[in-house]
């Protein structure tokens, strides 16, 4: 992800402690998530994080099309990551399927796999749509937050729900949630998905490197800072049945 | 006290058997969005995928006649097929039926017996999980649906619902408020005033 012809001139991405954006190193950037936003899905989650626009939906499970994709022993999922032609500035991931799409989509499955308890659709598919409508750093991991949202209204049985955040290194300072221009110019850059329930880990990828204590600090971030996610992925479920019955009330 | 649990939230800390939840380590767990009842100790999934049970009545179009068999679209994961010895009278494609699952077979498809034709009326799918809503205990809910709206009404286990003659947009409209509202305690009441106020007008 890193792209030196961006930045010929060095930018300082921390000042007196803080970021670009003004926030320290332990802060997320502000976030919120919508449940149930399409209605000719199964599920779908809409979710804003700082500059990212994502949409999630999910359909099935259904009959495994074409028939040699399909596993008798379990459900298969495909997933779907793409980027919309006018999400992105300059050259950070094109929009399109591309090389990078498929990577993230492929890593994006492999989360949902171990989440969705595969084994009881056999034969089935389960379509998981992730469609990034702005991007600004760190949509991956906002992909699969979204699309964890997007699984549970679905009514699709989860083991666990994933939520997922990045990591990075700035000048040795260790550092939470990046955006682009930090993704783009810091030493490390690392997006994590965890089950929060056992905190597995069920997805990490590094550009870049930490030192051993680097990194123990990065997980330690991105588990205290989960639990906050965590927390807004439930409610985003939630509060459509509490707004019904406080009308109750 | 009735709490709402999503994926991956603790249920309680002793072993439960039931739709919706998983079992680790002897404590047992939401696999799906659900509210858990803590005073008769039940967890009642909010949604879910639906898949056939021996005996269950379904609702479905035909899809496929092929030489011995029906293949019926069920509108779920699961294909339905009518072995065409059962089908007295033959069937046709687009009929819409309602029939008996006899069980799944090998390879996921559910075997369906005593198809009866449903002729006109309309459909609409609503969510498998909010079927033993719309029902009602000893199916007091549907009963009343029908009595104040003079619709004959047939509801299928896979969420397809079928319904025909009288006010068919108020019990339409009826069926579709129990859907978003099935976690609500005392709805067979609610509806029930539903239906008066709308029979006056």
């Amino acid at each position: 992800m890193k792209s030196d012809d961006i930045m010929e001139e060095e930018i300082e991405l921390m000042k007196n402690g803080k970021r670009l954006d003004g926030r320290g190193p332990g802060d997320l950037r502000p976030m919120s998530i919508t449940a149930n936003v399409i209605k000719n899905a199964n599920g779908s989650a809409y979710m804003e994080w700082g500059n990212n626009r994502i949409i999630a939906a999910v359909y099935g499970p259904s009959e495994a099309l074409p028939k040699h994709t399909a596993n008798p022993d379990k459900a298969v999922v495909k997933c779907r990551y793409m980027m919309a032609p006018f999400s992105s500035i300059s050259e950070h991931g094109r929009p399109g399927m591309n090389r990078r799409a498929v990577e993230i989509s492929k890593v994006t499955r492999e989360v949902f796999e171990h989440a969705i308890l595969v084994d009881k659709f056999p034969g089935c598919e389960i379509n998981i749509y992730i469609e990034i409508l702005q991007s600004d750093g760190g949509t991956r991991a906002a992909g699969i937050t979204c699309a964890a949202v997007a699984l549970a209204s679905s009514g699709i049985p989860m083991r666990d729900m994933p939520y997922s955040v990045s990591a990075g290194n700035i000048n040795e300072t260790v550092v939470i949630d990046l955006n682009m221009i930090e993704d783009m110019a810091s030493d490390a850059d690392m997006p994590v998905a965890i089950l929060p329930r056992n905190n597995e880990v069920v997805l990490l990828q590094m550009d870049g490197s930490f030192t051993k204590e680097q990194f123990d600090s990065a997980m330690e971030l991105i588990r205290k800072s989960g639990e906050y996610i965590s927390n807004l992925q439930k409610k985003a479920l939630k509060e459509p049945y509490e707004k019904i019955i406080d009308r109750y009330a | 006290m009735r709490t709402i649990l999503v994926p991956g939230e603790l249920i309680s800390d002793k072993t439960m058997h039931g739709e919706g939840i998983i079992v680790e380590n002897g404590k047992s767990y939401a696999s799906v969005i659900g509210i858990y009842d803590s005073e008769r100790q039940g967890f009642i999934p909010l949604e879910s995928i639906w898949s056939p049970q021996q005996g269950e009545n379904v609702v479905g179009v035909i899809d496929e006649a092929k030489l011995n068999t029906y293949n019926v679209n069920l509108h779920s994961p699961y294909k339905g097929v009518i072995i065409s010895k059962y089908a007295e009278g033959g069937l046709s494609n687009g009929d819409i039926i309602e029939a008996t699952v006899r069980g799944l077979d090998k390879t996921g498809v559910a075997v369906l017996v005593r198809p009866r034709v449903l002729r006109g009326g309309k459909l609409i799918s609503i969510k498998p999980s909010k079927i033993p809503r719309v029902l009602g205990r000893g199916n007091t809910m549907i009963k009343q649906i029908s009595d104040y709206t003079k619709t004959s009404i047939s509801i299928g286990m896979n969420g397809v619902v079928w319904l025909n003659g009288g006010d068919i947009d108020l019990a339409t409209d009826a069926i579709e408020r129990i859907q978003s509202e099935a976690h609500i305690t005392g709805l067979t009441e609610k509806i029930g005033e539903m239906l008066k106020s709308n029979e006056k007008r």
